[in-house]
């Protein structure tokens, strides 16, 4: 039975990833997994000193858990699934001879639960590092969705002489663009690692580190469901080996209730059939003594202080204020951002053109995989506006397309001594051709027509930096200047103040030759160069 | 530097084509008495009614399509924009030239751009694919990676030697389906243009060489059957991806010369607030000069008509 819901769980899971795309119907939240996370949300809601209204779903697992118990881990966490199921691919033959210093080593995700609620409180997100199901969704997203779409175009390519022999023309024509990140590297790292560590005992994740683990721990006494054993038992001590979370103590009638996850294998296991777990409701609920020394509190606390201390203070902060990053339209200010953003990566999965790409260290500790534009890569979709529909934490504000269009992200400058017609009297004009709101327009300097970005009606969509034909960097970049940030209020009326006008609508471009393209002829036009002051009027481009 | 043996073979080979569908041609005389003095049908009204009066004007289908054969329908799609920003080409323009193909016995209808914005987007915006999704036998696809495109010579390339373009054009009967709209670099994107949507590096045209002497030069290889231009609206500034002024000439021109169809389409309406003749757009002039097509419209048999 618990196979069978760790499975359903972790395929639903899967499932919405997969449907966190830009066409992802506004009533489905593919972000749920991550809603549910009680831990992410007390960290989002401490860190930004804000009430976040999708956190409100995490009252749903705590309840639950308050209920019925730690029941989340052996049932519905897909990372525990997936745990599960690679122990049981790789380790399944291995012995492992128990961890001697195990109740100790278990301290230590109550210590990073301190560590991490204190850095929150700080105002430093750290959370992610650690949550498991922020940490699944980066795993899919850098790691598991560019590999299973590598393996699908190779598939795809094994069969396409088939296909083709078939008929099959859709699938003989059928390639899924790869996305590429940053971060994979490093992702699968410390993925690898995770899974590595359970060489050494089972679950050695879930029962020594996993910080919204200790949490449910903590909200677990209350629970209906208690590990009963009768009189029939023998002591064998075969419970106490097969318990994957090393829940059961030298003496096997009692429990450590905390880490009990209610999978119920000891009672599968139990040879005399002495164990069960009936449901029994109790007032006050069960507690079992939490052995964090106040020496681990206390350094913990500690710990926590100092990551919030070191992850603000400079070069960081000093980065920050350069502002270099182009962020996704829609984000908070990037204080709030940093402080409020899980770094799950799901804006950065579910981004159409695979712009949004994760920090390294361009915004020091406190922004590590945090989503950025890489416009050389790829453009923001004018059409698109998912990052927002799947942010947990709306770190990045759910908009409607209109709102998303005037959530201005930048602003196209042009690089003068780069740029093809500006240095070289070249005749280029792809930034105004891809242009989707007609920001570049030609105007004639010095003789030429040369591209001039108009500030106004640009929204720093990128376009023109990753259309740019100049090798290597690009002569039209977006920067952050001009951009617009706002916690709450309405971007369309903010850019209605600041006199901006964003018109991706057909009919009402009143574009005529002046500004349509420049003379076709360099040559012809070095002869008679007319008057800068007084430019001839001439014909468009591509006509004689 | 060209590669004499492998021209001759080439030249061996179109000829061999040429003289192979000379005789297919001349064996199906049907058409011959009826229609052959027809260079261009001309007609106004709805997008898809005015489509199939054209190509009934110009003789029917089954001239350029038979049993069993793959066709290729190039359609502007590669901008992910709606019909109504005249980027692309209307909907129901390419169903009702599909289904006529599908009519006359095509075997299965493929309707392929190289799209600029990505594809899946392109596909849904444009309405294209989903205007087809009905009809047994399409198939509305993006291609947006190297592995479908196929190099081949250009033997009377003035600039371009070599062109990498969509194998699927080899060996099918291709229909040129554009819009009519205005384009930043070579003035009007029509028919010729529009070619530049089979081939692998776009880019290079831009910047490489001047544009107009390389769509001419692509227009020596890529050689479609029948054009048919959908001018039922027109982005006459702002082109090619708009937005732009749009107007609604609701004409569909259709004819086989290529460069003929073009110049036609030019005269329709006003660009950037002017008027202009073929002859005076560079690179349907260069294709003209270098007999790929005639572009003086006065000497063109062309019939009117209403759908």
């Amino acid at each position: 039975m618990k196979k069978t819901v760790q499975a359903l769980s972790l395929l639903l899971f899967s499932a919405l990833f997969i449907l966190a795309t830009y066409r992802l119907p506004d009533w489905l939240p593919a972000d749920i997994y991550l809603r549910i996370d009680p831990l992410l949300g007390i960290n989002a809601v401490l860190a930004s000193r804000e009430i976040i209204a999708r956190v409100l779903w995490s009252l749903l697992l705590v309840g639950a858990t308050l209920a019925v118990g730690r029941f989340f881990c052996a049932y519905v966490c897909p990372l525990g699934a997936a745990i599960d199921g690679l122990d049981f691919l790789f380790f399944r033959k291995i012995k492992r001879p128990g961890l001697k210093s195990d109740s100790r080593l278990r301290r230590w995700k109550y210590f990073l639960l301190i560590v991490i609620v204190v850095a929150a409180l700080t105002g430093v997100s750290l959370v992610y590092f650690l949550d498991p199901i922020a940490f699944l969704t980066r795993f899919y997203t850098f790691v598991l969705h560019p590999l299973a779409i590598v393996v699908l175009n190779l598939l795809l390519d094994l069969i396409r002489p088939i296909s083709r022999g078939l008929g099959w023309v859709g699938l003989a024509h059928l390639h899924y663009p790869q996305p590429v990140y940053y971060m994979t590297a490093v992702t699968l790292a410390i993925f690898g690692t995770v899974i590595a560590l359970g060489h050494l005992a089972p679950r050695f994740w879930c029962r020594t580190l996993c910080p919204l683990g200790a949490l449910l721990s903590l909200l677990s006494p209350l629970g209906v469901f208690k590990r009963r054993v009768s009189e029939a038992c023998n002591r064998c001590m075969a419970c106490r080996k097969g318990c994957p979370m090393g829940a059961i103590d030298e003496d096997p009638l009692k429990t450590r209730s905390p880490e009990c996850i209610q999978c119920r294998a000891c009672a599968r296991i139990c040879p005399e059939k002495a164990i069960s777990f009936p449901a029994a409701f109790s007032g006050i609920g069960e507690y079992s003594r939490l052995d964090i020394t106040r020496r681990g509190f206390v350094a913990s606390l500690a710990g926590g202080l100092s990551f919030g201390f070191v992850a603000l203070q400079t070069p960081f902060t000093l980065l920050e204020g350069k502002r270099q990053l182009i962020r996704p339209p829609g984000t908070l200010p990037e204080t709030e951002f940093l402080r409020t953003c899980i770094r799950c990566g799901e804006c950065m999965k579910s981004c159409v053109t695979n712009t949004l790409q994760p920090c390294f260290w361009e915004s020091g500790m406190a922004g590590l995989w945090t989503p950025k534009l890489e416009p050389r890569m790829a453009a923001c979709e004018p059409n698109c506006n998912v990052c927002g529909k799947v942010c947990p934490t709306q770190a990045i504000r759910s908009l409607s397309l209109d709102e998303k269009t005037h959530a201005r992200i930048g602003t196209a400058v042009i690089r003068k001594e780069n740029c093809l017609v500006w240095a070289q009297n070249k005749m280029c004009l792809i930034c105004d051709e891809i242009c989707p709101y007609n920001a570049i327009v030609f105007r004639p300097i010095d003789g030429y027509r040369r591209p001039v970005v108009i500030a106004s009606r640009c929204n720093g969509c990128g376009y023109c930096e990753q259309r740019c034909p100049v090798k290597g960097e690009s002569a039209i970049v977006v920067v952050t200047d001009g951009e617009i940030r706002l916690k709450e209020g309405s971007y369309i009326a903010e850019a209605k103040k600041l006199n901006l006008e964003f018109k991706p609508d057909p009919g009402d471009d009143k574009f005529v030759i002046e500004e349509s393209g420049f003379k076709v002829d360099p040559e012809r036009q070095e002869e008679k160069r007319p008057p800068a002051d007084k430019p001839a009027l001439q014909k468009p481009k591509g006509f004689l | 530097m060209i590669d004499h043996k492998q021209g001759i073979s080439r030249r061996q080979f179109l000829k061999a084509t040429a003289a192979g569908v000379a005789v297919g041609l001349a064996g199906d005389p049907s058409w011959l008495c009826a229609v052959e003095q027809v260079d261009l049908a001309v007609i106004s009204g709805e997008p898809a009614a005015a489509t199939r009066k054209a190509l009934e004007t110009i003789g029917g289908i089954s001239r350029f399509v038979k049993k069993g054969q793959r066709v290729v329908i190039k359609p502007n799609m590669s901008f992910a924009k709606t019909p109504d920003f005249a980027a692309s080409t209307h909907p129901q323009v390419v169903v009702a030239v599909a289904r006529a193909c599908l009519e006359a016995g095509a075997g299965e209808v493929l309707v392929l751009d190289h799209t600029l914005q990505r594809a899946e987007l392109c596909l849904e915006r444009t309405g294209i694919r989903d205007a087809c999704r009905n009809v047994p036998g399409v198939h509305v696809l993006a291609m947006q990676d190297r592995k479908f495109f196929q190099e081949i010579r250009v033997p009377q390339g003035k600039v371009l030697e070599r062109v990498e373009v969509l194998k699927d054009i080899l060996d099918s009967v291709l229909i040129s389906v554009p819009v009519a709209k205005s384009h930043s670099a070579t003035g009007v994107s029509l028919g010729l243009k529009g070619l530049m949507g089979l081939i692998w590096d776009r880019e290079s045209f831009h910047f490489r060489f001047n544009i107009n002497q390389g769509i001419a030069d692509l227009a020596t290889v890529i050689k479609p059957q029948l054009t048919i231009l959908d001018a039922t609206r027109a982005m006459v500034s702002g082109g090619p991806g708009g937005p732009g002024d749009v107007k609604k000439p609701n004409l569909i021109v259709a004819g086989i010369d290529p460069v003929a169809v073009d110049s036609y389409g030019v005269g329709i309406v006003p660009w950037y607030g002017r008027n202009f003749n073929g002859r005076q757009v560079e690179h349907l002039s260069i294709a003209h000069q270098r007999g790929l097509g005639k572009i003086d419209v006065e000497k063109l048999k062309i019939v009117k008509g209403t759908a």
